[in-house]
């Protein structure tokens, strides 16, 4: 298995968003799924997700309500709002634009300079 | 959209703290046992997997502290425990808590009160509907220079029939009554207003009704409408007084209305009577006695107006040339600018002067920190290690600092209110028309609140923002014991250097100012009044019309009254004057040599005035050619007068004017010159002397006698014996204003008292901070130089050495601080020259006598720390190391 990485600055809000385009999750539920998507490859701070959390509700790009979970219990789940779907859009292509830009350079060999 | 979705989430965040708190630890308790049940299902045991849960999470605390974070309720929270922070560490330094909440006291204090004056005088709402379209409009005669003439009824109604950019005209007249049937008989200051008057300045009664149109006509006039005051004061706000009959001057008079409180137009008017025009105006056009308010037309400005009514008054000036040649323009005034009067500059120059104050206090308070910062240094590291950003520690420090400047402000406020009573005298009441705007009291309302709260933060702000950040930028700073000799000393001494000699130059400044209101206000004090104010009592006395019908009346009244106030015991000599010197009354006439051809509007104006034969004795008016009136100069004699020596110097220079004849508008017939006696300062002592001419009340009896008394004791004391003297003559006569001559010179300089006392105020307290300012900087570098002191002293030098060695870093800053202080007074003393008089604003005795002042006080604040210095033993001095 591949060592876990730690998450680059700035991109558990992108993922956070991801998770819960897939469906309305609590908040546990998103870490795992974030872990089950990255094949347990990356690691998050369990503590920092819930700021990060109650950032993008604050923004409107999430929203929660109460309600019950797997095991019976009371949970906050969180959905994906309009904003934040369009937020996610944009995030992801500018995301896949820096990796294009950033693989390419990383890629360019002698001869190509 | 979204900003407002964060708002709300914030709101929600502020208001339903509890809930949100609650929710958070339930997601976060939920997330943790959930957890904990996987862990258990993975085959940990149940008692360790709950703690393993609790430990992959992290810290819980600062997890939910972030996301309060998130919301905005951080700041809100942080504030409060900035300022719970910041109290309990002013209570932990009370001297210094003390010495910082005076300080801003004084500075806030004084710019409160300046505040609270020109809120009071220029900038509070006039009690009328939308007062800034009232204009005043006045003649405005150029040949004579006349900028504000009273206007005839016949140019008044032909202004208001043709002009197009007033929406209502108003005319007015003062009157006196003499109330009766009240207890003592009262001299009423009343106005007589045309019936539009009162909508155009847009107030209704309070009770009743204003004047009908009819009500202008001889007849049907004896109707009044009371002002709240005297409604007040006489009927103890009666509510059925409409209807009911007053006395004035001894005809019966009907109430037909009552004005609300605010209302108080022109000031002192205690009620009003219609408008009847004088029989001699309706074919007189310069019959020119009306004073004139309009209201602007909306969207017409007051430029528009001008012009409007200038061509209306050249219209009329062509038309009318034998009597209106001369009066060809018009003058309008804003009614803000009539009511406040000739004191914009000196509020003006009271204003500079706080603020300079208040800046002295917070270059003062900042040198206060700043010197407290040194020893919490260790205070601001161990913070800074504990994880206090930088940020959050300049944010603590400003805090502190602004709750500084909010105590200082409420002890600033009730300074200033204190002060307001005091200023109030500025505004005697007793004086007419001496440019003086009427104020009966300067309130503490909510604009002024408002601006010293607005100040006291400011304040806050501007002192406290160089020792936060330099607080905050030391939070790389050692948590050792000792930090003597650190890097940033020499900058931050530099710093307070530079503040101490702007303290210095600033008071300079001030006390230049000081100096020469206090200069100027002797030179006044000295001045000769052209009479002798002392030992002379006066009062004034309008008998009424109604009662007093002829002229002779008049002078059987004025014969009789002056007879018995002479035999009184202790009165020297008595007279009567028409217009009293000081009072702010006064009547001028134009004034030519019989046979000299000069056209009406070209003669030489005098003030004028009707005289008993011992007026000039009782005043102390000197003669000084011919000789005074006499008994003989009666009804049947032939006409004489007296004039002043400038008059006689206009009239005719370098001629023996004695038994000249002259013609003096108003006066049938040339009148013969029998004296001249010197000039007074009728006006007050700041205005020129004027001329005058006096004539015998006997041969011209006005319905005005100011009486002059003179006496051997107190004046006061034959106060009574001199009014029951005139109500022996007449028991319904109203006697006003009974008061000695000094007493009405003293309030003619009121103003000019106020002043000179408050910038004596600001100049001290800008002395004692800057002394204040200055020992501190001195004190706190011979501290840090306790040690370089003890060596000196070890290594031999002397006590002396040592006291010029401080004396001299002192001196340096005052000599600094002095010669900027120097300049700017010399730039600056130019603004209050309108209110000097007798010396040049950049006098170098004064300058000088300041800047002595200064430096002897501010060598004393660094001779105390110098003598401290010269004591240290250098043993001690060297084993504290």
């Amino acid at each position: 298995m591949d060592k876990q990485m730690e998450l680059l600055q700035g991109t558990l809000d992108m993922l956070i968003l991801k998770a819960v385009s897939l469906g309305p999750l609590h908040g546990y539920g998103i870490l795992l799924r974030i872990q089950q998507i990255s094949k347990d490859r990356l690691e998050i701070q369990q503590g920092s997700l819930y700021p990060a959390l109650y950032r993008l509700e604050h923004q409107g790009w999430i929203a929660s309500e109460w309600g019950e979970s797997e095991n019976k219990r009371k949970a906050k789940y969180y959905r994906l709002t309009a904003a934040g779907r369009r937020k996610l859009q944009t995030e992801a292509e500018k995301w896949n634009r820096m990796a294009d830009l950033i693989e390419g350079i990383l890629g360019t060999t002698a001869e190509e300079v | 959209m979204r900003a407002w979705n964060r708002f709300v989430s914030w709101l929600r965040a502020v208001t339903q703290r509890s809930r949100m708190e609650g929710e958070m630890d339930a997601e976060l308790r939920f997330h943790i046992e959930t957890f904990a049940e996987d862990l258990v299902r993975s085959g940990v045991p149940r008692e360790e997997a709950l703690r393993r849960a609790r430990i992959e999470f992290g810290g819980i605390e600062r997890a939910k502290e972030e996301c309060r974070e998130t919301r905005g309720v951080n700041h809100l929270e942080a504030l409060a425990q900035d300022v719970r922070y910041g109290l309990r560490m002013l209570r932990k330094n009370p001297g210094f808590t003390a010495i910082a909440v005076f300080t801003l006291a004084l500075g806030i204090g004084a710019n409160t009160a300046i505040f609270s004056l020109i809120n009071t005088v220029l900038l509070r709402p006039l009690p009328y509907k939308n007062a800034d379209q009232l204009v005043t409009v006045w003649g405005y005669n150029r040949t004579r220079g006349f900028t504000t003439n009273l206007v005839s009824p016949l140019d008044f109604a032909d202004w208001r029939s043709q002009n197009l950019v007033f929406e209502g005209m108003g005319a007015s007249t003062d009157v006196t009554y003499t109330l009766t049937g009240t207890g003592e008989p009262a001299l009423l200051i009343a106005y007589s207003f045309s019936s539009e008057y009162f909508h155009v300045l847009g107030v209704a009664p309070l009770l009743g009704r204003t004047f009908l149109p009819e009500e202008e006509e001889p007849g049907k006039n004896h109707v009044v409408v009371l002002s709240y005051s005297f409604w007040q004061n006489r009927f103890g706000r009666n509510p059925g007084i409409v209807g009911q009959g007053i006395t004035l001057d001894g005809a019966p008079y009907t109430v037909v209305g009552v004005m609300p409180a605010g209302f108080k137009y022109p000031p002192r008017t205690e009620l009003w009577t219609p408008l009847t025009a004088i029989p001699e105006a309706a074919n007189h056009r310069d019959y020119r006695y009306l004073r004139v308010m309009a209201r602007l037309k909306p969207g017409v400005t007051l430029q528009q107006a001008q012009t409007e009514m200038n061509t209306i008054a050249a219209r009329l000036a062509l038309a009318y040339p034998k009597t209106n040649k001369d009066e060809d323009l018009t003058n309008l005034i804003g009614l803000r600018e009539i009511i406040s009067g000739d004191i914009r500059p000196a509020l003006l120059v009271l204003l500079s002067a706080v603020s300079f104050v208040l800046l002295i206090a917070c270059a003062n308070v900042a040198n206060l920190l700043l010197s407290r910062a040194a020893g919490r240094r260790r205070e601001v590291a161990v913070r800074a290690a504990l994880g206090a950003s930088r940020a959050r520690l300049v944010r603590q420090f400003l805090t502190e600092s602004m709750l500084l400047g909010l105590l200082g402000g409420a002890f600033g406020v009730s300074l200033a209110s204190l002060c307001t009573r005091a200023m109030v005298t500025m505004f005697p009441p007793t004086i007419f028309n001496l440019n003086i705007p009427h104020v009966e009291q300067i309130p503490i309302d909510g604009w002024v609140l408002g601006f010293a709260a607005a100040v006291s933060l400011i304040t806050g702000a501007v002192f406290g923002l160089v020792p936060a950040l330099q607080a905050g930028a030391n939070t790389n700073g050692s948590m050792k014991e000792t930090s003597r000799g650190q890097a940033g000393g020499a900058r931050g001494s530099r710093f307070r250097s530079a503040l101490v000699v702007a303290e210095l130059a600033l008071s300079l400044i001030l006390l230049t100012a000081a100096g020469l209101t206090l200069r100027s206000f002797v030179y006044l004090l000295r001045g000769n009044l052209g009479f002798n104010p002392e030992h002379v009592l006066t009062m004034r006395v309008l008998p009424p019309s109604s009662k007093y019908k002829t002229g002779a009346q008049l002078i059987e009244f004025s014969n009789r009254a002056v007879e018995q106030i002479q035999s009184i015991p202790g009165v020297k000599a008595a007279g009567t004057v028409t217009f009293l010197p000081l009072s702010g009354w006064q009547g001028s006439r134009s004034v030519a040599l019989e046979g000299q051809a000069i056209p009406q509007n070209q003669r030489p104006m005098a003030l004028w005035s009707s005289v008993t034969p011992d007026y000039f004795r009782a005043m102390g008016i000197p003669l000084l050619e011919g000789r005074f009136f006499g008994e003989r100069d009666n009804q049947d004699a032939p006409g004489v007068a007296i004039i002043s020596k400038s008059l006689a110097r206009k009239i005719v220079p370098n001629a023996d004017l004695l038994g000249k004849r002259t013609n003096v508008d108003g006066v049938k017939g040339a009148v013969e010159i029998v004296g001249v006696v010197g000039d007074v300062h009728h006006l007050g002592i700041t205005l020129e002397m004027t001329s005058e001419i006096y004539l015998p009340f006997a041969q011209a009896p006005p319905p005005i006698l100011c009486f002059a008394i003179r006496t051997e004791e107190d004046p006061y004391g034959v106060a009574k014996a001199a009014e029951r003297a005139i109500w022996n003559v007449d028991k319904n006569q109203a006697i006003a204003f009974v008061m000695s001559m000094s007493q009405l010179a003293a309030e003619s300089l009121a103003p000019q008292r106020v002043m000179m006392l408050m910038l004596g105020a600001f100049g001290g307290m800008a002395l004692l901070m800057a002394a204040i300012g200055l020992y501190g900087v001195i004190a706190n570098s011979v501290a840090q130089r306790t040690h370089e002191i003890g060596v000196r002293i070890s290594l031999g030098a002397r006590p002396g050495d040592v006291l010029k060695l401080v004396l001299g870093q002192g001196l340096g800053l005052v000599l600094i601080g002095v010669g900027i202080g120097l300049g700017g007074a010399f730039v600056l003393m130019r603004f209050v020259s309108s209110l000097l008089y007798g010396i040049r604003p950049t006098d170098p005795v004064t300058m000088g006598g300041a800047a002595l002042v200064l430096a002897a006080v501010a060598l004393l604040a660094s001779y105390v720390p110098a003598r401290r210095a010269m004591r240290v033993d250098p043993m001690v001095a060297l084993r504290y190391e």
